[in-house]
């Protein structure tokens, strides 16, 4: 009698369509399960309406301090920045540092916390497109950070008296062009803590060059020469420069072309710089035996 | 005839000793396998400070903040945030050393073994915290010397009384901590519920700015959180600035404080806990 072996695990899929149907079903199973997760922590969801009021407040009521009983501070800020609406400045910086921060805890997290969970080594095993286990994530916090935008921009409105002076639609494509930088950045991150381990360091690392560097609470022209020649280099001060002058004033979408192309510039090299990092880093976790260990 | 169940473990003060040394141990190699971690506990304080330093510069005069002196009675609003903040680092400690502590445990699966060892439980959380204080000791040492360094800390006041000033505060935090951590027993999350609280609680202590010059109506919160005459009463001793209330009357609240969260933190704690264990969610997460 002969007898024929059979893998159990080739998928019983062929044609190239069929294949990318499974991958993107995979991918949106991955998407869901990460959002079931989400909201299986009430306080997580909690975190999305209490963070956009309690983080910026830290810096406008120093401000404020800054400010003295008189004011006499805030004239100072004013004449050396020419910024008028330093509520607006702030709460801006900070919320684009919260997106990224968010970011690269959650979608850069995601592999670490599958191996930390121990699951990571067994879904890599299945028969599915495993940068679906890192894009998953990053399609459902992108809807939930968009959903964190949306709330900080009504919140600083109603509690801080922020106004909008400029186009939604620009502030809009100011969102759009940035999202590639962060995200990409956000991928490359998590791909790197697979084999690196230390995630927490690395996120302190990434969002400390953001806090430094990018100007949240204050303009990049007050950092010395050197600062500012980094601070150039991170999409993140285009990204501040861009919400800002979206925001705050009524600029055209010619004054805000230099930045938007800057920013596909960073998108595009961020998002291939995060799936290169990724399909090396997740070979060379295969080759370690590594992929499974924390 | 009925048959007396005894148990076979022998716990005596002795043995509580030598779990908490055990406790600590096990936490001080943890925090040593990640080296990565210990620098950057010490870089990110700083991290933080950078953008208020430069914020601080643009609303001043020759490195003087002379609008900040109307609030707090110093100038050098760097040194008033530095003490903040390493302040905060003790505050945190005893947040994260509790509370996160247990959640990682959870999350781990070892809650539950850990918890069904002949060891009085409020004890396993202090024993969580020795680690984490003696780490945040020197990290707070190192970070005192940055700040000196690269942002000209200069404290003026008696170091020594500042540290009196601060002992019954962070006595009372572990009373704080155990209340805390019974809720993060009963939600099973803590990330949020941490982040979110012990920022809040600074903040409106007055962690970064004087809690002067906060608006009037939340002006009350600052008022009633005995931690805001600790940082107060720390600042007047140690930086000479102005207090909200004579210090001699700071230092009774803190001590009354101390007392009052010991003994309502560990009644939270027991009953929270014995809630947890009858509905049996202690290892769930």
């Amino acid at each position: 009698m002969e007898t024929t072996s059979s893998n159990l695990f080739a998928p019983a899929v062929e044609t190239p369509m069929q294949r990318l149907m499974a991958d993107l079903r995979g991918l949106l199973w991955v998407a869901k399960k990460e959002f079931l997760y989400f909201v299986r922590y009430p306080s997580w969801v909690i975190g999305l309406f209490v963070w956009p009021v309690i983080f910026p407040m830290g810096y406008i009521l120093s401000a404020r301090a800054l400010s003295g009983p008189d004011g006499s501070g805030l004239l100072l800020f004013t004449q050396r920045t020419g910024v008028e609406d330093y509520l607006g400045y702030i709460a801006i910086g900070t919320t684009v540092w919260m997106w990224q921060n968010a970011v690269l805890w959650n979608v850069g997290y995601a592999l670490r916390g599958e191996q930390f969970r121990g699951t990571l080594e067994t879904n890599w095993m299945s028969p599915s497109w495993r940068f679906s286990f890192l894009l998953g994530p990053s399609l459902t916090f992108m809807v939930m950070m968009l959903i964190f935008l949306v709330i900080s921009a009504v919140e600083f409105g109603v509690l801080f008296g922020v106004q909008m002076h400029g186009n939604p639609l620009l502030v809009l494509l100011v969102l759009l062009a940035a999202t590639p930088s962060i995200y990409g950045l956000g991928m490359a991150f998590a791909s790197l803590i697979i084999t690196a381990k230390e995630a927490n360091n690395f996120v302190f690392l990434v969002r400390g060059l953001v806090m430094i560097f990018c100007g949240i609470t204050f303009p990049v022209d007050l950092l010395p020469d050197w600062m500012e020649g980094v601070a150039k280099v991170l999409p993140q001060t285009h990204i501040l420069r861009a919400m800002r002058t979206s925001i705050l004033t009524n600029a055209s979408f010619q004054d805000l072309l230099p930045d938007l192309l800057i920013l596909a510039g960073f998108g595009a090299f961020w998002l291939a710089a995060g799936y290169l990092i990724f399909n090396r880093m997740e070979r060379r976790a295969r080759q370690t035996g590594a992929i499974g260990q924390y | 005839m009925t048959a007396k169940i005894e148990s076979l473990s022998r716990p005596s003060f002795v043995s509580h000793l030598r779990a908490l040394y055990a406790v600590a141990r096990k936490d001080w190699q943890q925090f040593w396998r990640y080296p990565l971690n210990a620098i950057s506990r010490v870089v990110e304080p700083v991290v933080w400070l950078t953008p208020v330093f430069f914020m601080g510069q643009a609303f001043s005069v020759d490195g003087k903040a002379l609008g900040f002196e109307g609030y707090a009675g110093t100038s050098d609003y760097i040194s008033f945030i530095l003490v903040g903040s390493v302040l905060s680092n003790y505050i945190q400690t005893v947040f994260w050393g509790i509370g996160y502590a247990l959640k990682n445990d959870m999350d781990s699966g070892v809650l539950e073994s850990t918890w069904l060892t002949p060891v009085p439980r409020p004890l396993l959380l202090v024993g969580r915290t020795l680690t984490s204080l003696l780490t945040t000791t020197i990290i707070s040492i190192a970070m005192l010397l940055i700040g000196w360094l690269l942002f000209g800390f200069q404290p003026t006041g008696n170091l020594w009384m500042a540290l009196l000033a601060a002992l019954p505060m962070l006595v009372g935090l572990y009373g704080f901590g155990m209340a805390f951590a019974a809720i993060v027993l009963l939600m099973r999350d803590a990330n949020t519920l941490v982040d979110t609280s012990s920022y809040l609680v600074s903040l409106f202590s007055g962690s970064q700015f004087p809690v002067q010059a906060l608006p009037r109506f939340l002006l009350p919160v600052s008022l009633a959180l005995p931690l805001t005459y600790g940082y107060d009463a720390v600042r007047g001793f140690l930086l000479d600035t102005t207090t909200i209330i004579p210090i001699p009357y700071e230092m009774a609240l803190l001590v009354v404080f101390m007392f009052v969260m010991i003994w309502l933190g560990l009644r939270i704690f027991e009953n929270m806990e014995r809630k947890v264990r009858v509905r049996g969610t202690l290892g769930q997460h």
